[in-house]
């Protein structure tokens, strides 16, 4: 069973938020 | 290549083969061959989600592109999580609800058969061509490198796929995408530590490099409707793309209507959602890591092996000037990239990080003219990117990681190609033999009619790859005409949902959105193609939506 519609988009933005904001921190810190 | 390395290629082929027939042997019937009996977990089909996407292309080209461009090319994928999430409550109950084999035989069911066939006659134009170039890609790269004819290139891609997706169908496509999803995560991991490990310096001071030179830089927020790659490109033109690949084309529909529920269909998409942009950031970060490497390695003027020797012969003193300029910029660029790497304080950083940009640039300066130079000399532009990861793997691997790598990228195209293959005879089948030619006929039958269908558009792919060269700018014109509909069928399968809609709606709409991308891809031509699919989509969807005023509400499709 999947979970319902909200719970699956809140983990695939949390996952999202996660990659990008690593992806923010190493643009941040060796290509300001 | 080393015969250790085509031992490992040669094993994983063979592997590939034997078990995919192997998962599929007594595959009797056309739900079987086409839709694996609908029984594929949802693991699977989400692996084989993601292998279709990644192609020979992602491996070698844009692995390629993060050593010259840096990971903004990620920004691309943005829109894919949200896609899924939409996709999962809107389209996937639609279509598996239907217990249809093909996207477009849904639109039959919810408008007419001349929207069905159209939607499915543009398919099979667009697939059928784009198909042929998954396929010449990488077998152009491996001619260069191996001095092979093209056409062994083609061969050795082509015939295995051709024979496993023939006789084993979807299960054996599916089946063998799941290995090939572990096989490019281990070879891209594996390039990652040994990249790491070879870096002569500090992996934080190297990082520092790669930020000065620009390879770092992943955001881009500026609403520019020119510029390709931009975070509001990728959130809203990328999700617009996505929800048309992943929701109405058919190599992508099947692979989710292999799974046995609603439930397993979305879970399956969900696996991309979660990890698809991780995973494309680090086939970039692969990219980034080769840069470094070859900061400190010589690489030479002309990657593809064969530009470089035609240059150097037809032309010994212009090459000779070239690569005498290219060495004295590349040395100075090493030197320059140490210099900021040993520099401690802030300020003396920012202004060797501004010197060894400059150093950058001569060395792309002697690039760019040796490139023209080489275009001259041969006649054809070279994508000399391309050639990039696969000269770092074969020249500095260590033994077997190069042949695993190069079973990976073999792997890449001939689980992408399959999809497509596969793909293109269920529509072919489905939405056009037992349509219109033979409605009533046996199971053993259509599935004979399969087998050939498959065949033939397999033989019709390597026909064309083998002559990509000579048919580059017929290939590209058929892939632009596929941009004009692809967001304009995204637009159709969206009325389907709205109860009004109505059958003559959805087919002039579709005419009409087609219409407005061809104008807006001539009238305004720097406008980038990521915004076609999401005016494709919003003018079928007016055009529809105001055709369709006033009609009775019909009921879409029932879900189970």
């Amino acid at each position: 069973m999947t979970p319902p519609v909200r719970t699956t988009l809140w983990r695939v933005l949390a996952i999202q938020a996660v990659t990008l904001g690593l992806l923010w921190l190493l643009q941040t810190r060796y290509a300001p | 290549m080393h015969w250790i390395n085509w031992l490992v290629v040669a094993a994983y082929l063979t592997w590939l083969v034997v078990d995919g027939l192997r998962r599929s042997r007594g595959t009797s019937n056309l739900e079987g061959y086409f839709l694996a009996g609908r029984s594929l977990p949802w693991w699977a089909v989400g692996l084989s989600v993601m292998a279709t996407q990644l192609s020979a292309v992602t491996l070698i080209g844009t692995t390629g592109q993060g050593a010259t461009d840096g990971l903004k090319f990620v920004q691309f994928y943005f829109g894919l999580p949200i896609a899924m999430v939409i996709l999962g409550v809107t389209l996937v109950p639609f279509l598996h609800g239907a217990r249809v084999y093909t996207a477009y035989e849904y639109l039959e069911r919810r408008f007419d058969a001349k929207t069905r066939s159209l939607t499915s006659l543009l398919f099979l134009l667009s697939r059928g061509m784009s198909c042929s170039t998954i396929l010449a890609a990488p077998a152009v790269v491996f001619s260069a490198i191996f001095g092979w004819p093209l056409a062994w290139s083609v061969a050795l891609i082509g015939v295995p796929t051709i024979a496993y997706t023939v006789l084993g169908g979807v299960r054996a496509v599916a089946w063998a995408d799941v290995k090939q999803m572990v096989i490019v995560v281990a070879a891209l991991v594996a390039m990652v530590i040994v990249l790491v490990v070879r870096l002569p310096m500090p992996v934080d001071d190297a990082l520092r490099i790669a930020g000065a030179a620009g390879r770092l830089q992943v955001f881009d927020f500026s609403f520019d409707l020119t510029k390709t790659y931009t975070f509001w490109s990728g959130i809203l033109g990328g999700t617009f793309l996505m929800l048309s690949y992943f929701g109405t084309d058919q190599s992508q529909v099947q692979r989710y209507l292999a799974a046995p529920t609603v439930d397993d269909a979305r879970s399956s998409l969900l696996i991309s959602a979660y990890w698809k942009i991780p995973l494309q950031a680090l086939v970039l970060l692969v990219g980034v890591l080769v840069y470094l490497f070859f900061l400190f390695q010589p690489a030479p003027l002309l990657l593809n092996p064969q530009h470089d020797a035609q240059l150097r012969s037809r032309e010994p003193a212009t090459y000779a000037s070239l690569q005498a300029r290219y060495d004295t910029a590349i040395t100075r660029r090493s030197t320059q990239a140490t210099h900021l790497a040993n520099t401690t304080d802030p300020m003396g950083r920012r202004a060797e990080a501004l010197s060894f940009k400059w150093r950058q640039q001569d060395v792309d300066a002697v690039r760019t003219e040796a490139l023209a130079a080489a275009g001259r000399v041969t006649g054809q532009p070279s994508r000399d990117v391309n050639y990039l990861i696969p000269r770092f793997v074969l020249d500095y691997l260590p033994l077997g990681l190069a042949g695993l790598f190069i079973a990976a990228v073999l792997g890449a195209a001939m689980s992408a190609i399959s999809a497509e293959l596969s793909s293109l005879s269920t529509a072919t089948v489905i939405d056009f033999y037992r349509r219109w030619l033979r409605p009533e006929a046996s199971d053993e039958h259509f599935l004979g009619v399969s087998r050939l269908a498959t065949a033939v558009w397999g033989l019709f792919a390597c026909v064309v790859a083998t002559y990509a060269a000579t048919l580059g700018s017929l290939i590209e014109v058929v892939n632009r005409f596929g941009s004009f509909f692809y967001g304009s069928i995204l637009g159709v399968f969206l009325l389907a949902m709205i109860p009004r809609a109505r059958a003559l709606g959805a087919f002039v709409g579709l005419l009409a959105g087609m219409t407005a991308v061809g104008a807006v891809s001539f009238g305004a031509p720097t406008v980038s193609f990521l915004w076609h699919n999401v005016i494709g989509a919003v003018t079928v969807l007016v055009v529809g939506g105001v055709l369709s005023l006033g009609g009775a509400p019909t009921a879409p499709a029932p879900r189970h």
